[in-house]
């Protein structure tokens, strides 16, 4: 029980560190531009694989097809110009639904 | 795919922020909702909604599964309500059953590693002294992050807290409910709930490569590196490398100045 309580606590503590250090410290701070460039590409790239972990999983043990129509149904969805909810209850449905039928 | 390629086509070129060719009405489309706090706080309301659906969804799992793993169900909202990391979570509650504190917290941390560089980016767009600019960078979630992000670099502050603000008690309530019902997981897997987050970080990722289509190889080198990446190592190490991706835009040409209006990464479509 202590070791839990004893982690929960170092992981809180750490993570307080990791979000809040970068913020003190850099303050007005600017970044060069070859830094800039590449944190402005930092979040597609972060995105992309987000959704690449999420869909497969660790040692990709969550790996589902029936994953991969609904999320394509959210994509066209969203470049048929969906609010960003409606993209995701119309990819939730259809996953679902493959589900329910399977 | 002829919508797609019209939908990134839309506006195709996100030229570098600093732009000299870009017009002040560029630069005010930049920034939507600058000098409207409302309406951003509002935006990342918005945002948040979304995220939160899948937090909760994903939290009720985590109470869940941390239970079953011989977790109390007070801690493990306790945790939830301080950490607010669901990758990290996960991994904590994992390697703690397995190993000791030390290369459970080790683990848990390299999954966040990834927080570092995402909340040193937003310090410049953070107001108010050393201490209070740390207190909002505690805000720094993948979602609301990316959300928040103007296509000159800077981060609209007020959305980001917004969008985080609406997704915390989300977690937590889902972990409370995860913990003390401990509902069967096939539940969430029978209604898709699973799938609210990968859905949403690709309406994301869709928004912010149809302002800068020259981020595409890049997200899909990402995306393949992170797939590979999971197969083997942690998600958060995953994670990290795929980041990695972005440094290639360094190597690419540098496009030809634009002026059109540009989209912000997460901007809702009206």
């Amino acid at each position: 029980m202590i070791a839990m309580w004893s982690a929960v606590a170092a992981l809180a503590v750490i993570n307080l560190v990791f979000k809040g250090a970068g913020p003190a410290i850099l303050g007005d701070h600017q970044f060069g531009a070859r830094t800039q460039t590449a944190l402005d590409a930092l979040p597609a790239a972060l995105l992309a694989g987000l959704i690449a972990v999420d869909l497969l999983g660790p040692h990709w043990d969550n790996a589902d097809w029936t994953m991969l129509p609904g999320l394509a149904t959210a994509g066209v969805a969203r470049t048929r110009g969906l609010p960003h909810l409606a993209c995701i209850l119309a990819g939730v449905a259809v996953t679902a639904a493959l589900r329910t039928l399977g | 795919m002829r919508t797609l390629r019209s939908f990134l086509a839309r506006s195709p070129a996100r030229s570098p922020a600093r732009s000299p060719a870009r017009s002040p009405a560029d630069s005010r489309a930049d920034r939507p909702v600058a000098g409207k706090p409302v309406n951003s706080w509002w935006a990342g309301l918005r945002v948040g909604l979304g995220l939160a659906t899948g937090a909760f969804a994903l939290a009720v799992t985590f109470g869940a599964f941390a239970v079953t793993h011989g977790w109390p169900a007070g801690l493990t909202i306790l945790m939830s309500l301080f950490v607010f990391s669901g990758s990290a979570q996960f991994t904590l509650v994992t390697t703690l059953t397995s190993g000791g504190v030390g290369p459970a917290v080790a683990g848990a941390a390299l999954m966040n590693l990834r927080f570092v560089p995402m909340a040193a980016a937003t310090a410049r767009s953070l107001r108010g002294g050393r201490w209070w600019r740390a207190v909002q960078g505690q805000a720094v979630v993948d979602g609301s992050w990316v959300s928040a992000q103007r296509a000159d670099g800077t981060f609209d502050r007020d959305k980001m807290l917004a969008a985080t603000l609406v997704q915390w008690p989300a977690w937590v309530l889902g972990t409370a409910i995860g913990a003390l019902a401990v509902p069967s997981t096939s539940i969430i897997h029978t209604a898709g709930l699973d799938l609210v987050f990968p859905a949403f970080f690709l309406v994301l990722l869709l928004d912010s490569l149809s302002a800068s289509s020259r981020l595409i190889p890049i997200a899909l080198a990402a995306a393949a590196i992170a797939g590979v990446s999971c197969r083997f190592l942690p998600a958060g190490v995953a994670l990290l490398l795929a980041s990695l991706a972005a440094l290639s835009v360094l190597w690419m040409p540098t496009p030809a100045p634009a002026n059109r209006r540009t989209r912000p990464a997460g901007e809702l479509a009206p």
